[in-house]
């Protein structure tokens, strides 16, 4: 499988780090399993910090080994803001704070860098990145059509999947232009990851090095095509500012094209970056920059590439031609005073990281498989089903390799010419629609056809490798060595509360396969009741309103046979019909209604150990947030939590029922859950089916929610869970019950649509957002 | 309010519309086979606009009604009044369409009662008949009758969902939000705004789409485009028509409606 070897480290480095490593640590101190951890926190590292970092770990080792482990752990994000000379002024505080205050301190003094550390190194204020990130994301995401991470660092860059940008900017006074810089900042790198800055795989990669000369070789060890590219130059980082600048010319021309708004509200800005810029000299693209800021001020369109270094660009250059700006970096290269020094680039530029787009792209490719493979699998479900139908033989092992009499004969189907949509442009605009398995052709749902988009934009082919194995899992065999999917037989249990699993491979339920117990949760005190309620009390009281106002729903209702007025049109009516020899209704008056909602909620919370943490904790607030509203509104309600381990375990949490009262004991309950076991979905969603359906209620809801897939410890896993999950919700559904699902999962979207249904289910891609989206949800739900 | 004669709803002059896909083929076949429609879709993404040009194009009156929870069946079916002494019976928009072989469109299905909605499903189904109780007639469609139905899956309520037995009577056509070259078409034509501006709007509105995960409801529909194109037509500055036009119609939520409002400042 692609990318399975650690792609960054060569065993050569690992080496000679653990040797390194042994030089400061004594061998007697370390154990192999603390080693293998040290070796994998440095490996997370760029290599040019890594030398640093181990500086610091002889400094910090003798003094306490879980004092180094926390440090490594805290490293990395750290150096994101740090430069590299202040990792020892940083090192010093951690180690003061630790002799003085202890472990626990010191992991605080780690944690919180920003007020500990950089604001007071810098005594800076100015606008704060974390004060507008929510509108920014939300920005860059429908700006990009994509998500984009917004996280911290000291220059502006990317790494294709998060965009960083500076903790603060202060270059205006006035928040509102600040604002505008980092919309400019985070657009200008959504533009480069748009315009392929970070280019793996040039299209003729031999023909390309061809041209540059014999000093580039296609097939060196080195795995980063960029690297490849930039090796070879005498002076590396000089083809990599030339690099930069051209790829910061096309950004910025694509950006007055795309967001010809954002480019003129943004003229001042480069007019300051102009007027602060150091007169040109003779540094080596100073001029060009000076161009390029003086043409952004005054609103120009910029012509690709600027100043005296155009000449020796190939004329008419095609914006998006990636060749073209490798053999233009070379030229201009070759044409440029070795010995003159470079002009810094203007702060918007940020920096070039090719090693950690790299190592970023290595695990989004893997990522992208996992949930490619996985949902096709899912869509070729049931077209391998009924092709096994036929296939009698025995079961075959796991490690059995491809299955010639599987039927599962997978194959790709590519609009257009196979060799034009290797193109990244061309595999854009014609995503892969189809795959063939057998003769028949599989259309791929919306999300298939955007995981296979990215596919082609990375690897420019989709390998067949991914359909086998999607098929292979699809089959029902073993596509990773812990999904053994052949179901082990055991033994139906007797007691209480037993229930069936659906078998998907059988078509046919597992009678009394689960057990099911029902529990109570020892309500907890604390100061998180208090605490929550006075942080979302703006929130809740508007909340109250709003479920007061579906509440007094009061309505005329005409045609009564007594009422508070008379009906008019009733009463015309009668007359009519009795002119017209017809029976007169006697319904003639008009009565104020109170609308009688009728509802009974069931909240059903995921307690699964997947939940821990932040996820946790909101699902709490979330829970008060909504109870305390629900209490203004007067439906019935009950909250339940679930979770468990194998089918003889499955355990449900009570915290509140039916007809309990909401009080300081229902609260303390919620204050008092945590995360469990495992997630197995079936039995709760068919225990509650059954309480929920002897409730007398015109329209019942069960909302769930989640942070992830159905999964247990035994092999209810994959599409068994998925399939078994989906069966309770369709019985819950015969019994005219209503599901609703809430899931935070980020791969939720594979899954997710087979398991709930298009309409019944939503997607929140921000766990923060549930306490104030939870009961809006439930408002457009019930009205 | 139904006191409209019949004439009165035949469409005269050929209303635009772009056509997105097949859309046409399949209710044209529809209407030969007597067959009901039931048209889903988000928001102001032509669906109304789809049933003129379908009449206008059949050259039947269209009738249409837009449902509210207090509709009843006699707003459907028709009423006795006194005139004059007299009593007249007043025919509803659904047994005019019936009566004159018309299409009777109901809008927004879902917002009636359940219990009013019952009243289409002889008519829905080949009896194809209107039982009018008080006349104690029963109305027998003519081949040029046709059912239609609208309604938005995008609201989740529970409540307002369609019955299975009322749906399974219809085919359904799904018009979502036309792909961008058409969508451009469509509101540089109904805006009056150059191809340019329009393919802006579109970018725009593809934005906002991209929202829907992050807690906008729907995002801006081609209707909205129409609007803000307008209004750029008669001289608004763009980003005051998008602002009163999209941003803030989408959401009262400060964040979304200041992200939208980055949106449209970047682009114009």
């Amino acid at each position: 499988m692609y990318g399975v070897q650690q792609p960054t480290m060569t065993s050569t480095t690992q080496e000679h780090m653990a040797g390194q490593l042994a030089a400061i640590i004594p061998e007697a101190e370390l154990n192999s399993w603390e080693l293998e951890e040290l070796l994998d926190c440095l490996n997370e590292l760029d290599s040019r910090h890594q030398e640093l970092v181990l500086h610091q770990i002889s400094v910090i080792w003798p003094v306490s080994h879980s004092l180094c482990l926390a440090f490594l752990e805290a490293v990395q994000p750290a150096l994101e803001c740090l430069a590299a000379d202040q990792l020892a002024a940083w090192v010093r505080g951690i180690l003061d704070r630790y002799e003085s205050q202890g472990l626990k301190e010191a992991r605080r003094f780690m944690a919180d860098l920003d007020s500990h550390f950089v604001c007071k190194l810098r005594g800076e204020t100015g606008l704060l990145l974390s004060a507008i990130k929510g509108r920014l994301g939300l920005y860059l995401r429908g700006v990009a059509g994509r998500p984009f991470d917004l996280e911290r660092a000291t220059q502006p860059g990317t790494d294709t999947v998060t965009i960083f940008l500076p903790r603060s900017l202060a270059v205006f006074s006035n928040d509102q232009d600040n604002f505008l810089i980092y919309k400019l900042l985070a657009s200008l790198q959504w533009a480069f990851v748009r315009g392929n800055l970070y280019c793996h795989e040039v299209k003729d990669e031999r023909g390309l090095f061809a041209k540059l000369g014999p000093a580039w070789q296609a097939d060196t060890d080195s795995e980063v095509f960029l690297d490849r590219f930039f090796q070879p130059f005498a002076r590396p980082e000089l083809a990599m500012a030339i690099y930069h600048f051209l790829h910061t010319v096309r950004a910025l021309a694509f950006l007055q094209q795309r967001l010809p708004g954002l480019m003129s509200d943004s003229r001042p800005y480069f007019q300051l970056m102009a007027r602060n810029s150091p007169p040109a000299g003779t540094a080596f693209l100073a001029a060009e920059y000076a161009e390029l800021l003086e043409q952004l001020g005054a609103g120009q369109p910029l012509h690709l590439p600027a100043g005296s270094i155009s000449r020796h660009c190939q004329p008419q250059r095609r914006q998006d031609d990636d060749q073209g700006i490798f053999l233009d970096t070379a030229a201009i290269y070759q044409a440029a005073a070795k010995t003159s020094p470079l002009a810094p680039a203007p702060d918007f530029q940020g920096s070039l990281t090719v090693e950690r787009a790299h190592k970023r792209r290595q695990a989004r490719r893997q990522e992208v498989e996992q949930q490619f493979i996985e949902a096709l699998s899912i869509r070729i479900l049931p077209a391998v089903a009924t092709s096994r139908e036929d296939d009698a033989g025995p079961e075959t092992g796991p490690d059995q390799p491809q299955q010639p009499d599987s039927g599962a004969n997978l194959s790709l189907r590519l609009p257009g010419d196979q060799e034009e949509s290797r193109d990244r442009d061309q595999s854009a605009e014609h995503p892969v629609r189809h795959v063939r398995l057998d003769d028949e052709s599989i259309e791929l749902d919306s999300r298939l056809q955007e995981l296979g988009r990215e596919i082609m934009d990375d690897l420019g082919h989709l390998p067949q490798l991914y359909l086998d194995s999607a098929a292979k899992m699809a089959a029902g065999r073993s596509y990773e060595p812990g999904l053994s999917t052949s179901p082990q037989e055991g033994t139906p249990l007797t007691g209480t509360n037993l229930y069936d699993e659906w078998d998907f491979r059988r078509q046919g339920f597992r009678h009394n396969w689960c057990h099911l117990l029902e529990k109570d949760i020892q309500p907890s005190g604390g100061t998180f009741i208090s605490t929550t309620l006075t942080e979302h009390r703006g929130v809740i009281k508007q909340l109250k309103r709003q479920f007061e106002q579906m509440r007094s729903h009061h309505r005329f209702i005409g045609r009564q046979r007594d009422g508070d007025d008379i009906d008019l049109d009733a009463l015309t009516e009668a007359v009519a019909d009795q002119r017209a020899g017809l029976p007169a209704s006697e319904r003639l008056f008009i009565r104020q209604l109170r609308d009688e909602r009728d509802i009974a909620a069931l909240f059903l919370v995921d307690m699964s150990s997947s939940t821990e943490g932040w996820v946790g904790k909101t699902i709490k607030e979330s829970l008060l947030v909504m109870a305390e509203a629900m209490e203004s509104l007067g439906d019935r309600y009950a909250i339940y939590g679930f979770s468990g381990m194998r089918r003889t375990r499955s355990e449900v949490f009570r915290v509140k029922e039916m007809s309990e009262p909401y009080g300081t004991t229902v609260q303390g309950r919620i204050a008092a859950l945590s995360p469990k076991d495992y997630t197995r979905m079936g039995p709760p969603i068919r225990h509650f089916s059954k309480l929920l359906a002897g409730v007398e209620a015109r329209v019942r809801l069960l909302i769930i929610l989640t942070d992830g897939k159905p999964e247990d410890y035994d092999d209810y896993k994959g599409e068994y869970a998925i399939e078994d999950s989906r069966h309770a919700l369709i019985e819950a559904k015969l019994l005219g019950i209503h599901p609703f699902c809430i899931t935070v999962d980020h791969t939720a979207h594979d899954y997710i649509s087979h398991l709930f249904g298009e309409v019944n289910y939503l997607f929140l891609d921000d766990v923060k957002k549930l306490p104030r989206r939870l009961p809006d949800i439930y408002r457009i739900l019930t009205t | 309010m139904s006191s409209q004669k019949i004439e009165e709803h035949f469409i005269t002059t050929e209303p635009y519309y772009r056509e997105q896909g097949n859309e046409l083929t399949i209710a044209l076949a529809a209407f030969q086979h007597k067959i009901p429609l039931l048209l889903k879709g988000p928001t102001g993404s032509g669906k109304s606009r789809f049933m003129q040009y379908l009449a206008w194009k059949l050259g039947r009156p269209l009738v249409t009604v837009s449902c509210h929870d207090d509709l009843s069946t006699s707003d459907l079916v028709g009423r006795y009044l006194i005139r004059g002494g007299e009593t007249v019976w007043l025919d509803g928009p659904l047994t005019l369409a019936v009566r004159h072989g018309g299409i009777c469109y109901l809008d927004e299905i879902v917002e009636a009662r359940k219990d009013t909605t019952v009243v289409i499903h002889p008519l829905a189904d080949d009896r194809r008949e209107l039982p009018i109780e008080k006349k104690g007639e029963i109305l027998s469609a003519p081949d040029e009758f046709m059912l239609a139905l609208s309604y938005n899956p995008g609201y989740q309520s529970v409540i307002k969902d369609l019955k299975p037995s009322t749906r399974q009577r219809f085919i359904a056509l799904e018009l979502g939000y036309p792909a961008p070259d058409i969508e451009a078409e469509i509101v540089s034509h109904e805006a009056g705004v150059s191809a340019e501006e329009a393919e802006r709007l579109v970018r725009l509105a593809e934005m906002t789409r991209g929202l829907e995960d992050a807690g906008l409801p729907e995002g801006a529909s081609t209707r909205l485009l129409i609007h803000a194109g307008t209004l750029m037509a008669s001289g608004i500055p763009p980003r005051q028509a998008c602002k009163v036009t999209i941003s803030e119609t989408l959401s009262d939520d400060h964040e979304l409606v200041a992200a939208v409002d980055e949106m449209i400042s970047s682009l114009y």
